[in-house]
């Protein structure tokens, strides 16, 4: 072993030559785990032959009998791999990122030192042409050893940066692409990584303007945070890059994702992220309309955004009324019921703002009955039953929020005493003598 | 319940610190100085900071400095603001900030500032809020808040307010426990509290406390120790803290101890680590338990640390 390669990487029998050998055999691979070495056995029955040796090129090729009959490296006990799946063995963690980290450092040092070189160089002499073969050798190095090292330790920063700095100066939107592939990969064995969400949001900003079909991208980045939220409940980074694409989704866009994911979300129904999706779509639909204002369309297009509102609306009481004391559902309404009265109900002008509030507070009494003391979910369903009318008070406009507490305020004191007297904030903003509370 | 096994505490933090060889660690090695910063002002606020090799904690913090001036997570890895406050941290824990050349890392940070106010964590430009309030308390801790715009920075942090009360790391990002730390945090020490919906934003805070008396940072989610830290710190900036159950949170958090050989974890019966241990004890602090270093809830450093920097 030399000293540019004290971990001998590149002998075909390293961890790490093999692992990244895996790697460029099936391009297909999508989903990377750790399995623990005693689990390696169970795998090798399961599939008949158990080792990675065995690409997955054979496996859809042989038939069962003749892949039963050849057991290529059956003794593999640090790679499994089948169906475009990668296991790697808990126990070969540790070498491999010593491995793979010293192997990207090297490469990356090297790739820089050259890089300066170049950038002294160019046009001076005729050594470019050996030098931009070692260059590209070098690039393919740092790609190879960075994407390594990210399916070990998925937050290296460092090893995210390079792979942006070598591909940003190449300006190819297939490179681009190929960044999201290997984000993926990180992210099917760690869903909330930070560094791998942020590197998709560096690529969609990057091409965003230079490539012809940033829709579809968008499109499917939206459904790959979908996905990912199934797998890992509440993944506050999965949703919040599916927030963050709304900023670039054509108007059309924005519609088509609410109403094509409510029915998961109505499947969803303690996901307050979710709803929190659909609380960013909603206050799109409100900016468009208004930008729009000045426009013929404008009619129209405010009666299509009054109508999808309306749905929403009906849509969250029927979740309330079936699914009893979900914090996230009576949060959304929240939210859903103040934007109806500022921008709709009060620009209609008339009882609009009354007659609504006052279906509110029948939504409220009709769920304040507490029959049994089960699950508590009766409770739960009281208080935030009541908690809801009181903060629909405190963001009403103050004549609005005076007539409501004279309907009602006695009404919520004795269901608040009921379910959660221990609440002190609720108490002290009930009591509140500055004028907009009870 | 028992009391806060402060020696075990003690202890363990000082054994992850000659662990550092071992596999969770060094895929951890990354972040490896914010473990840092958490681990010492641990051992601060129980007061056994002297445990530490000063000289040799500083000149490993050094090492991590790149040439940019910002601070990488470990010796030659890239900086980013997030590593770089928690360096400044450290040295403002030991009374070393002036090894620093000032200047430097304050333009290293300043030159992270966009055209609307926000931050970016590093030179690829990733936005968020938390790096926004990595920025400020950096300079403000370095006495160099006038090399950025305060005020677009403080219109920023604004426009990620939600119509909840809480902030998100974007313009119409979820609110979360986390990012409305660093919002109020920064606009603490930026004096700009006048700007939030303080019984607005109390509310949203007071209802992430949950039956066992533990804090969530989200509607829906498991109580975890680290939300002590994050809601209360707020709802302290906030004025607001009288309206949750103290004496239920700090059984919560003492729950979450491993009594036999020290740590805190997010939840009872789990794994502890430095992380929880940090927030479990800096949140007992900032609930005046006794025996403990009192924590500023801005700047996340023992209130003598703080008053040495301002008031010298």
């Amino acid at each position: 072993m030399s000293e540019a390669d004290p971990f001998g990487y590149t002998e075909p029998s390293s961890l790490l030559y093999r692992l990244e050998f895996l790697l460029e055999s099936d391009p297909l691979i999508d989903e990377v785990g750790f399995i623990h070495p005693s689990q390696f056995a169970a795998l090798s029955d399961m599939s008949g032959s158990p080792s990675l040796s065995s690409m997955s090129m054979e496996l859809q090729l042989a038939d069962e009998s003749k892949l039963k009959a050849s057991p290529v490296n059956p003794t593999d006990m640090d790679f499994w791999s089948r169906d475009h799946k990668l296991g790697i063995s808990t126990q070969a963690i540790h070498p491999l990122y010593n491995a793979a980290k010293h192997a990207f450092s090297s490469s990356f040092k090297q790739y820089k030192l050259l890089i300066n070189l170049h950038a002294k160089r160019v046009g001076l002499d005729g050594d470019n042409v050996s030098n931009a073969s070692s260059l590209a050798t070098l690039e393919c190095e740092v790609m190879k050893h960075s994407r390594a090292l990210l399916l070990l330790s998925c937050d290296f920063g460092t090893a995210w940066n390079c792979r942006k700095e070598v591909v940003s100066k190449k300006q190819n939107i297939m490179l681009y692409l190929d960044e999201l592939v290997v984000s993926t990969l990180v992210l099917s064995y760690s869903p909330k990584s930070e560094r791998a969400w942020s590197h998709r949001r560096w690529v969609v900003k990057m091409i965003a303007g230079k490539c012809t079909n940033l829709q579809e991208i968008l499109k499917n980045e939206s459904e790959l945070a979908q996905r990912i939220a199934e797998k890992s409940k509440m993944n506050y980074r999965a949703w919040n890059h599916r927030c963050w694409l709304v900023s670039y989704m054509p108007e059309s866009q924005v519609i088509d994702e609410l109403i094509k994911y409510r029915d998961w979300a109505g499947l969803h129904v303690a996901d307050n992220s979710c709803f929190h999706y659909r609380t960013r779509l909603l206050t799109r639909t409100l900016a468009d309309s208004f930008y729009k204002q000045d426009l013929k369309a404008s009619h129209v297009h405010t009666a299509e955004v009054c109508q999808l509102w309306k749905e929403e609306l009906s849509w969250s009481k029927i979740l309330i009324k079936r699914y009893i004391g979900r914090e996230a559902l009576w949060l959304y309404r929240r939210f859903i019921a103040m934007c109806w009265i500022k921008h709709f109900a009060a620009r209609m002008g008339g009882t609009h703002v009354e007659s609504f509030v006052d279906n509110e507070l029948q939504l409220f009494r009709s769920c304040t009955t507490v029959p049994d003391n089960v699950f508590e979910d009766y409770q739960s369903q009281a208080m935030f039953a009541a908690t809801y009318i009181m903060w629909l008070i405190k963001q009403m406009d103050e004549r609005q929020g005076v007539e409501t507490r004279e309907k009602v305020g006695e009404e919520l004191e004795k269901v608040l005493n009921e379910v959660c007297p221990e609440k002190a904030f609720l108490w002290d903003l009930m009591t509140k003598k500055n004028g907009d509370l009870i | 319940m028992g009391d806060l096994a402060a020696e075990k505490h003690a202890k363990y933090i000082l054994l992850v610190e000659k662990r550092k060889d071992d596999v969770e660690s060094v895929l951890m090695e990354h972040l490896r100085i914010n473990g840092a910063y958490w681990g010492l002002t641990t051992l601060d606020i129980l007061g056994k900071l002297e445990a530490v090799e000063q000289e040799r904690v500083v000149s490993w913090v050094m090492s991590c400095q790149h040439e940019s001036g910002g601070f990488g997570g470990s010796e030659g890895h890239d900086p980013h603001v997030l590593y770089t406050l928690s360096a400044i941290q450290i040295l403002a824990l030991f009374d070393k900030i002036d090894v620093l050349d000032i200047d430097k890392v304050s333009s290293y940070i300043a030159s992270l500032q966009n055209e609307d106010g926000s931050f970016s964590g590093d030179i690829w430009g990733e936005i968020d809020t938390r790096f926004s309030y990595v920025a400020i308390c950096s300079l403000a801790l370095l006495h160099r808040l006038d090399r950025i715009n305060v005020e677009k920075a403080v219109k920023y942090i604004i426009s990620c307010k939600n119509l909840d009360g809480g902030f998100g790391c974007t313009p119409g990002a979820e609110s979360h426990a986390g990012q409305i730390f660093c919002c109020i945090g920064a606009l603490a020490i930026t004096g700009s509290l006048h700007y939030v919906d303080k019984d607005l934003l109390g509310w949203w805070l007071c209802e992430r406390q949950v039956k066992s008396g533990g804090l969530n940072g989200r509607p829906e989610k498991l109580p975890d120790v680290c939300y002590s830290w994050w809601v209360l710190s707020s709802l302290i900036m906030i004025d607001r803290v009288h309206w949750i159950d103290k004496e239920k949170l700090v059984k919560f958090i003492l729950d979450c101890q491993d009594t036999e050989n020290g740590g805190i974890s997010d939840r009872p019966d789990d794994a502890v680590d430095v992380f929880h241990t940090y927030f479990g004890v800096a949140g007992l602090s900032l609930l005046e338990y006794p025996g403990l270093k009192a924590i500023d809830p801005a700047y996340a450093l023992p209130v003598d640390v703080v008053n040495r920097i301002f008031l010298r």
